[in-house]
């Protein structure tokens, strides 16, 4: 395989195989940015991958006061899902039972509808929790942009919910793996990668701590499990798996997975976090997972993220 | 936007002229001449705008790009902007009843005061009064079984009697006091009030989003609202923020945070209105 290097490393000619998923921004926000973090933080728990989970979310990243529309310390997470359908349900959820109980919160939409492919409705959906004592809040009507809100009693107080959420489509599965000669240096790489992913604006990183540490394939050898092990990219089995793809030197590799709300941001993230990487010694080789060009719409090149860019 | 300009020839009429005309929907389009040619009531004559003011500047081909200034008191003027749906006029002193009534876009800026009738079961758009308000800002005609249906009215001084009667959506503010009645038959929309709201403020409201914020002092309230609590809602949040970035109302952030006592009624009529108190001290 063709090689290109930054900074030294080697970056292969290959290609980040990425999906077509819908995203949905929400905006948290609460008395503090302690409330604000810990709803995102409960709302985006097991949503790592769309494999066993019913969707998958993130942090985007914290808002001042500046930014939210109640003038409070927000958090704005994202959540993706295959399609518009099975976005609603993981929203209703997710917001119902993590955001929704979580002291001083209020939830916003992230995404103004003229920018958003659909709008969800899921504070309409919500508001029935009131139980009939659910207030309609309206704002706008006839002389600004429209808005509706759902005030809905909880023994706390009142807690807050736009009624539509935007939607829009989105890619997923934007990834690279970082190659290194020992655990502690490919660890820092990969942070030091997501650190400088999350200063891209609409893109999240769903694994824990945005890392993927055990990269799966398609299938495994026994018929009940549908997604297994890496075991191409696994080092310790590189000298006895006969079709492992772990260089000479490398002992260690970490994948890091980003979705995006359009594919130039998974790109740009992607090239951040790549040059990012590549700072710290000990990375050895830079790659990506794909499945052949068979399975994802988007094929996103190293190459082309990092702009030809070698040195 | 291109500018027309009115001037009054005459001032005082003891009876008023009804001139709807004065709206960008009615000029744009036509000639200075056409405009000079346009009908105006004067009790029951039909007379023609050159009558009663000079009529200079330019017409825009289309209301949205229309300017209509009002130099002087014109308190004898019924029914200026009436069912405008864009543009812009602006009165130079005080205007007379049924100013943007019906109307459903655009804006309207009184430098001075309003007479009754203003903004009567207007749609959409945005009235801005320097001054004071007559009766029945906002409000149903007789008869009609809704009030204000959308927009936005801020006066900045007091407003008179039945502000808002039978109102169903839309924003009023008033900077001032509130005369009694305000907000009788509401059935949805939102009213601020800023001074001091006077009796029988939301007689008869219904439920639907109904809601009078009052910032100032409550003279006294039915005893058909019901109290229930005291608490900060993060929603006065965001109206609060919406007063003070899109009306330039500074001293509305002073509320934010503030608690607010809640009363829910009119239980005379079943009503699920709300009444938020700002609590004192």
């Amino acid at each position: 395989m063709e090689m290109m290097r930054v900074n030294g490393v080697e970056v292969e000619d290959t290609f980040a195989e990425a999906f077509r998923m819908w995203g949905c921004r929400v905006i948290i926000t609460a008395k503090n940015q302690k409330w604000a973090d810990t709803a995102a933080m409960e709302m985006t728990g097991f949503a790592t991958s769309v494999i066993m989970c019913d969707c998958e979310a993130g942090i985007e990243r914290r808002l001042s006061e500046d930014e939210t529309p109640d003038g409070r310390p927000g958090t704005a997470v994202i959540v993706f899902a295959h399609s518009k359908k099975t976005l609603i349900e993981p929203l209703v959820r997710r917001i119902g039972q993590c955001v929704l109980t979580c002291p001083t919160t209020a939830v916003y939409n992230g995404i103004p509808e003229e920018e958003a492919d659909a709008m969800l409705d899921i504070g309409k959906r919500l508001r029935f929790f009131g139980d009939g004592y659910q207030v309609k809040m309206r704002l706008g009507d006839g002389w600004l942009r429209r808005r509706r809100f759902w005030r809905i009693p909880v023994m706390e107080g009142e807690f807050l919910i736009e009624e539509m959420l935007g939607a829009k489509k989105g890619v997923g599965g934007g990834n690279f793996i970082i190659m290194g000669v020992d655990e502690d240096s490919t660890l820092e790489a990969a942070e030091r990668a997501v650190e400088a992913i999350h200063r891209v604006p609409g893109v999240i990183t769903p694994f824990p701590g945005g890392l993927c540490r055990s990269g799966s394939k398609v299938g495994s050898r026994y018929p009940f499990l549908r997604a297994s092990t890496n075991t191409p990219f696994c080092p310790a089995i590189k000298h006895t798996y006969p079709e492992s793809q772990v260089p000479e030197g490398v002992n260690s590799i970490i994948e890091v997975v980003i979705n995006g709300l359009d594919e130039a941001s998974v790109r740009r993230a992607m090239a951040e976090g790549i040059r990012a990487a590549v700072e710290v010694e000990g990375v050895r080789r830079i790659s990506a997972v794909n499945f052949g060009g068979k399975l994802g719409k988007y094929q996103i090149y190293l190459r082309d993220c990092l702009g030809g860019e070698a040195s | 936007m291109m500018e027309l300009r009115l001037k009054p020839k005459v001032s005082g009429l003891s009876i008023p002229l009804e001139a709807e005309v004065i709206s960008p929907d009615v000029v744009a389009g036509k000639t200075l001449r056409e405009v000079e040619e346009l009908r105006v009531y004067h009790g029951n004559r039909v007379e023609t705008l050159s009558e009663y003011f000079e009529v200079e500047g330019e017409v825009a081909p289309n209301p949205e790009e229309q300017l209509i200034i009002v130099e002087g008191d014109v308190s004898w003027v019924k029914y200026i902007g009436a069912e405008m749906t864009a543009g812009k006029v602006i009165v130079k002193g005080d205007a007379g009843m049924h100013l943007g009534s019906r109307m459903t876009g655009g804006e309207i800026i009184v430098e001075g005061s309003v007479g009754d009738w203003a903004g009567a079961e207007m749609a959409g758009g945005l009235i801005r009064i320097r001054g004071d308000a007559g009766d029945l800002l906002g409000a149903a005609y007789r008869g009609s079984p809704e009030g204000m249906r959308g927009g936005c009215i801020f006066v900045e001084g007091s407003a008179g009697y039945e502000t808002g009667t039978g109102m169903r959506r839309g924003l009023i503010v008033i900077g001032g006091d509130a005369a009694p009645f305000t907000g009788a038959h509401m059935n949805g929309g939102v009213i601020f009030i800023l001074g001091r709201a006077a009796k029988r403020l939301g007689a008869q409201m219904k439920g639907n989003g109904s809601l009078i914020i009052c910032l100032g002092e409550v003279e006294e309230l039915l005893p058909t609202f019901v109290y229930d609590t005291t608490y900060t809602p993060t929603f006065m949040r965001i109206y609060l923020k919406t007063l003070s970035e899109k009306l330039g109302i500074k001293r509305a952030e002073e509320y934010i945070g503030r608690a607010f006592r809640r009363y829910r009624g009119d239980r005379a009529v079943g009503g699920d209105g709300e009444i938020l108190v700002v609590e004192r001290g």
